[in-house]
């Protein structure tokens, strides 16, 4: 089924402790039969291309699959053109964080936004953040499932969902990475248009709004703005209903 | 995974003169967690009852696992049930306990019981009686899942945990989900945190399936229309499932999509799972009305028009 290509990995960072003056961080974590089959095939590859002979072939791969840690993996591809060895999955940064993601999803049950959306939003959150960059990868979907006790399909829509807008990439046995970022607006940008909301906010003031009622007049507008300019037509029930319940 | 892991047709269950559960047809399709969801007396017990193979059917009949008849050795091999309460032998240990369960079944995991155990911290020497409520419901769960069965089942697994066993339950049910492709059919009268597990839903009402579906479906049909309470007859007529009106102000559940447009004046929201379910509940006409599946192809234009 589709959840197993999703975690085939779960096992690579799963025994992490953490980093106590570690020489070679990630060099002593386990590897994961995916791991070691991911490498057997880009080996494979060489020997397809000529690259390796019969008997370097067969001992590489002997290696490979003995491989207990990721120490072990290391030299495999010495010596030849176009691969590195592979990358040794980072530590967790920081305390709390999935071995092998910089984020950890959590869920606001009262927020009243779909689970799978929760989770769409914190990863864009996290990118516009600078939390989340290229190459990075997304918690494992064994991981977030087991944290926040959700089911596996909602993490899977979520994962689909940023792949769907071109954010993250799926690699079959490792699970799913970011391959692009959000678009950010320049900083001399972002600064004028702070300016002219703070004038704006100083007018909804001085009309009598209070704090809520400009959030609710704003998410409203925001609301207006997007359906008109996604071509919905005919919207203007909706904000009119909502704009009556703020004045 | 195209199969049915449940599949009843017109299944009933008498208890004396009373049915327990009648008329029930369903099709619950595999990989999913489904969710029996209804008030006391609803039926969810006897349908559960009815698919491990727990009691007989005075009416229709019920299939598993793609098509064996409930109870027979195909269907018990591959069912794993906790019942209610999460029942133990209260005076043999965890490690009697695996020791029995092992000898009592044909396929019985015994390495992964034990470092389940380990990782819970739940002593094997310890009598099952002494363990805390939230201990022993893992106790029953880890004895379940160490059968290594394609379909769990689950009645009322959480309704006595406190909210951090709670989670650590579903959590193990849901990571069995992830690694072992087990489908997952529960039973719950608590709505709070549905969502979050559940992604197939079945309303019981008075031992009557009242609605089924996969939740995503149930909620793309569905929305809450709010608007001015002298307009709310407007929409009686149309497939409302739930008004609740102060003088002003008015909520309609209907059945829409999305991108059906909202007649001028009313805003339209998205519901969640537990309020959807709720206003089910309370409906007690509900029953009547067309099921979501059959819906679906008629309902754009009436709320809309």
């Amino acid at each position: 089924m589709d959840i197993d290509k999703h975690n085939g990995a779960a096992g690579g960072g799963a025994g992490a402790s953490p980093a106590s003056g570690d020489m070679y961080p990630g060099q002593h974590l386990r590897v994961s039969d995916a791991e070691r089959e991911a490498v057997t095939d880009q080996l494979a590859e060489h020997f397809a291309a000529g690259r390796l002979d019969q008997a370097e072939f067969d001992d590489r791969v002997e290696r490979a699959m003995s491989a207990k840690t990721w120490a072990d993996l290391s030299g495999l591809f010495a010596g030849l053109p176009g691969t590195r060895a592979p990358a040794v999955p980072e530590l967790p940064r920081g305390g709390g964080s999935a071995p092998g993601s910089p984020i950890e999803f959590r869920l606001d049950a009262a927020s009243g936004v779909p689970t799978y959306l929760q989770l769409v939003h914190q990863v864009e959150h996290a990118l516009r953040l600078g939390y989340l960059k290229l190459g990075d990868q997304l918690p494992k979907v064994r991981d977030v499932v087991a944290s926040l006790a959700i089911n596996p399909n909602t993490v899977l829509k979520a994962y689909k969902e940023l792949e769907v807008k071109g954010l993250t990439a799926g690699r079959p046995g490792q699970g799913t990475f970011i391959q692009a970022t959000l678009g950010q607006v320049a900083l001399p940008e972002l600064a004028g248009l702070h300016k002219s909301l703070l004038g704006w906010l100083g007018t909804a003031d001085a009309a009598g709004l209070d704090e809520d009622g400009i959030v609710a007049l704003f998410t409203s507008a925001l609301r207006d703005f997007y359906k008109r300019r996604g071509g919905a037509g005919a919207r203007r029930g909706a904000a009119s209903g909502n704009t009556e319940g703020v004045a | 995974m195209n199969m049915n892991i449940v599949e009843t047709s017109g299944l009933g269950k008498r208890y004396g003169g009373t049915w327990a559960l009648r008329e029930c047809s369903l099709a619950i399709p595999a990989g999913h967690v489904a969710a029996l969801v209804g008030p006391n007396g609803a039926g969810k017990t006897t349908l559960l009852n009815l698919t491990v193979g727990l009691a007989e059917p005075s009416a229709g009949a019920v299939t598993v696992l793609g098509g064996w008849p409930a109870g027979s050795p195909a269907a018990l091999d591959g069912i794993a049930f906790v019942a209610q309460d999460t029942p133990v032998y209260k005076n043999l240990s965890a490690a009697d306990m695996l020791h029995l369960t092992r000898n009592l079944n044909r396929r019985f995991d015994q390495p992964y019981a034990k470092a389940r155990l380990g990782e819970l911290g739940i002593p094997l020497n310890r009598k099952a009686g002494r363990l805390s409520g939230g201990q022993r419901a893992q106790l029953a769960l880890t004895v379940a899942l160490a059968r290594r069965p394609r379909l769990l089942v689950l009645d009322e697994p959480v309704a006595m945990l406190d909210p951090v066993a709670r989670h650590d339950f579903m959590a193990i049910v849901l990571t069995a989900m992830t690694d072992d492709g087990v489908s997952v059919v529960l039973s719950s009268h608590v709505l709070a945190d549905l969502e979050r597990v559940a992604d197939y839903l079945v309303l019981l009402s008075h031992g009557r399936v009242q609605m089924a579906g996969e939740v995503e479906d149930l909620l793309a049909t569905h929305r809450m229309l709010t608007g001015p309470a002298a307009e709310a007859d407007r929409y009686a007529e149309r497939p409302v499932v739930r008004v609740g009106r102060a003088e002003a102000q008015a909520h309609l559940l209907v059945r829409a999509g999305m991108n059906d447009p909202v007649p001028p004046g009313w805003e339209a929201h998205p519901v969640s799972l537990e309020e959807l379910a709720m206003a089910y509940l309370r409906e007690p006409g509900a029953g009547a009305l067309p099921g979501p599946a059959r819906s679906r192809n008629t309902q754009p234009s009436e709320v809309t028009r």
